[in-house]
């Protein structure tokens, strides 16, 4: 089986690292982002299998990025998993109402992380890609 | 004061009064308008719609009497400031007045124009004031919960980072690490683990103190929220040998409470006893009915520490609070832990407090409202001091094959309820609380206030809803059925509250029912509205039947 690519959004370059450094360990592929433009752009580009993201970004926040993905068919598709330093009580039904799979509070437990995106990985197939 | 002319609002009923105190306030020298009203009913009205400068009030009214028509002025039109009116005789009633807020009060029959202006200048400036430092008081509150929020929030960033790289280390993803590096990182993680806590907390009693926490109860089983917090935490007390057990008794109805915060509340006592408590303690949870009072539930939070000096005692849950020394050598954290426990157990309409003896133990027991339709259903299934004539139950079922992500089964079990939400007319029919904790609701219920035929139109709309939502309408299938509840006959005899407790009873029976034996609900299901009648006679035997079993 090929390996899920994940596309990183962040633009905290030691927070990438770590998160490729920790994602590769558990066998994904990584690509990423550092703002919102071309977080969606290399979504097109990539067509990664899921998407972890951040939501305070340059060039269009998180939230902006959910709505273009949301917008476009082919990307609508792909899991979200929203991590940020922000506050769950006030950002989380947000971030799902836009379309976020789920919403993981930085710091964020390794195996939490991990845990929620295979969840998201393993959505069967057909139950999003209509939508 | 601003220039300009002082509007006055003279609220007395004795025309005579009312004249005279209308030229003493003309001849007082200052630029006035009076108004003059001689009900309280008409003075709440004229200054809901047109706030005066001044207010001067006569407390004996022919709808209100002695200070209570001052507080109800007040709590209408709480910035504006009052000088009473009173006979000599009722001076007392007058000072409490004061008390209660009003600015001054001044003895009707000695009232003089000057003495009645200046009254009302001092009045009007020490309101002003009084304004104008309340003002400055929320905006200092908002100022440091912003400043907090950010200060946290940009904490986490490198927190973050600390995290990653030494939990990276620590997993060998870098290379190979000695056993003594990884005692050091140990060490670190640790300390993340602890900053991250007490970030929360920061944040968590700035929220309770400006009343932003939400708690969303539901019907929840008290034990396993229990059984949660100590798989939690069964590694740090066993690091100390410390035991750690269940007592729960047996068949306890549910709570009506908030999961994730009644787990806060938990994981914060458990966790505080195992911090004082030496090794070899013991730690017992128990949960059961209080006894006084059944309609609430206890939890208790026994050790076998080294308990609470009776001099510390009231101040445990104070904010900032911290213990002299803990038991071992962790860090003792901000002291906010009790507090933010506290401002939880109170926000559910419960109470906490705590037994101890300086050297053997402590006890920290807190209480939560149990489960009860009755008080949800009571507004929307009586008016007007009678029960609604009908009452129907709705049950939607959402399929469950969506998803097996927790994650995203959540989110859709969200916007199900959302949308229920919006389908329902708030004072008469009620989506009613989820009974799992914290899990994904499957299966809803709301109780209408309507008849089996005109609940078809609300099924109808929440179906098209469903349906035509976005985000839904790839979970498949939904399930929307109706059945009409049988109500007890109102003969005047049987109290109201009485009543509304047996249809809550009902509800809870139909509901446990429905959950159970899905296929049994489906057949009554919406009827056409053609043998809408015939169906119902069937249903309402249905009822009847399993009320006589009971």
């Amino acid at each position: 089986m090929p390996k899920q690519k994940i596309l990183i959004v962040d633009d905290d370059p030691d927070l990438k690292k770590g998160l490729n450094l920790r994602l590769r360990a558990n066998h994904y592929d990584t690509v990423y982002a550092s703002d919102g433009f071309s977080a969606v752009m290399m979504a097109q580009k990539e067509r990664p299998n899921l998407i972890i993201l951040d939501i305070g970004l340059p060039a269009g926040d998180g939230f902006v990025v959910l709505e273009r993905l949301q917008k476009n068919a082919a990307l609508a598709t792909i899991p979200v998993i929203v991590l940020t330093a922000r506050d769950p009580q006030t950002n989380k039904e947000r971030t799902l109402k836009a379309g976020a799979t789920a919403f993981l509070q930085k710091p964020a437990d390794n195996a939490e992380l991990l845990e929620a995106i295979s969840a998201a990985l393993d959505q069967p197939p057909g139950t999003m890609a209509q939508s | 004061m601003n220039s300009g002319r002082t509007s006055v609002l003279l609220i007395e009923d004795n025309a005579g009064d009312a004249d005279l105190l209308r030229l003493r306030l003309l001849e007082g020298g200052s630029q006035v308008d009076v108004s003059c009203v001689d009900r309280l009913s008409s003075a709440l009205a004229f200054v809901a719609q047109q706030p005066p400068a001044v207010v001067v009030l006569d407390l004996t009214l022919p709808d209100s009497h002695g200070p209570e028509t001052f507080r109800r002025l007040h709590e209408q039109a709480p910035g504006v400031p009052v000088v009473i009116l009173t006979a000599v005789d009722d001076e007392e009633i007058a000072v409490k007045a004061v008390q209660l807020g009003a600015q001054d009060y001044l003895l009707k029959s000695q009232v003089d124009g000057k003495q009645l202006a200046r009254s009302i200048r001092y009045a009007v400036e020490r309101q002003a004031l009084l304004t104008s430092l309340e003002t400055s008081r929320q905006q200092q509150l908002q100022f440091k919960n912003e400043f907090l929020s950010h200060v946290s929030h940009e904490m986490r960033t490198p927190l973050t980072s600390i995290y990653q790289f030494s939990s990276i280390l620590w997993d060998g993803l870098a290379g190979a690490v000695s056993a003594e590096q990884r005692d050091h990182l140990g060490t670190i993680l640790k300390s993340v683990g602890q900053l991250q806590a007490m970030i929360h907390d920061l944040l968590e009693a700035t929220r309770t103190q400006s009343g932003k926490v939400r708690i969303e109860p539901h019907g929840m089983e008290v034990a396993e929220i229990m059984q949660q917090a100590i798989t939690l935490l069964k590694n740090s007390a066993q690091q100390k040998q410390i035991s750690l057990e269940l007592e729960v008794e047996p068949s306890l109805p549910l709570a009506y409470a908030d999961g994730d915060r009644v787990l806060q509340v938990l994981i914060n006592l458990i966790g505080n006893a195992i911090k004082f408590t030496s090794e070899g303690g013991a730690i017992v949870a128990r949960a059961g009915l209080v006894e006084i009072d059944p309609g609430f539930i206890y939890v208790s939070i026994s050790d076998t520490g080294r308990g609470i000096s009776p001099e510390a005692k009231p101040s445990i849950f104070e904010r900032l609070y911290q213990a002299p020394e803990a038991q071992d050598n962790s860090r003792t954290g901000l002291g906010l832990g009790l507090y933010i426990a506290k401002e939880l157990v109170e926000l559910h309409g419960g109470r906490i407090w705590v037994n101890s003896q300086l050297g053997e133990g402590s006890t920290f027991t807190f209480t939560l409202p149990r489960f009860c339709l009755d008080k949800l259903l009571g507004p929307l299934i009586t008016h007007q001091g009678l029960l609604r004539e009908s009452l129907v139950l709705i049950r939607v079922e959402v399929s469950s094959a969506l998803s097996t992500s927790t994650f995203r089964r959540k989110a859709t079990s969200l916007r199900c309820r959302e949308i229920l939400q919006r389908c329902i007319y708030p004072d008469r029919d009620l989506v009613l609380p989820g009974l799992r904790n914290g899990e994904p609701d499957e299966i809803f219920f709301i109780v209408a206030s309507t008849t089996l035929e005109l609940a078809e139109i609300m099924i109808t709309r929440i179906r098209e809803q469903l349906v035509s939502s976005p985000e839904l309408k790839t979970s498949g299938v939904f399930k929307v059925s109706a059945s009409s509840l049988d109500l007890p006959a109102a003969d005047g005899q049987v109290p109201l509250e009485k009543l509304v407790l047996q249809v809550a009873e009902h509800v809870s029976a139909s509901v446990k029912l429905a959950l159970r034996t899905p296929q049994n609900f489906n057949q009554i299901s919406i009827p056409k509205p053609a043998d809408g009648r015939a169906e119902k006679r069937r249903t309402h035997a249905k009822a009847k039947n399993s009320d006589r079993r009971r």
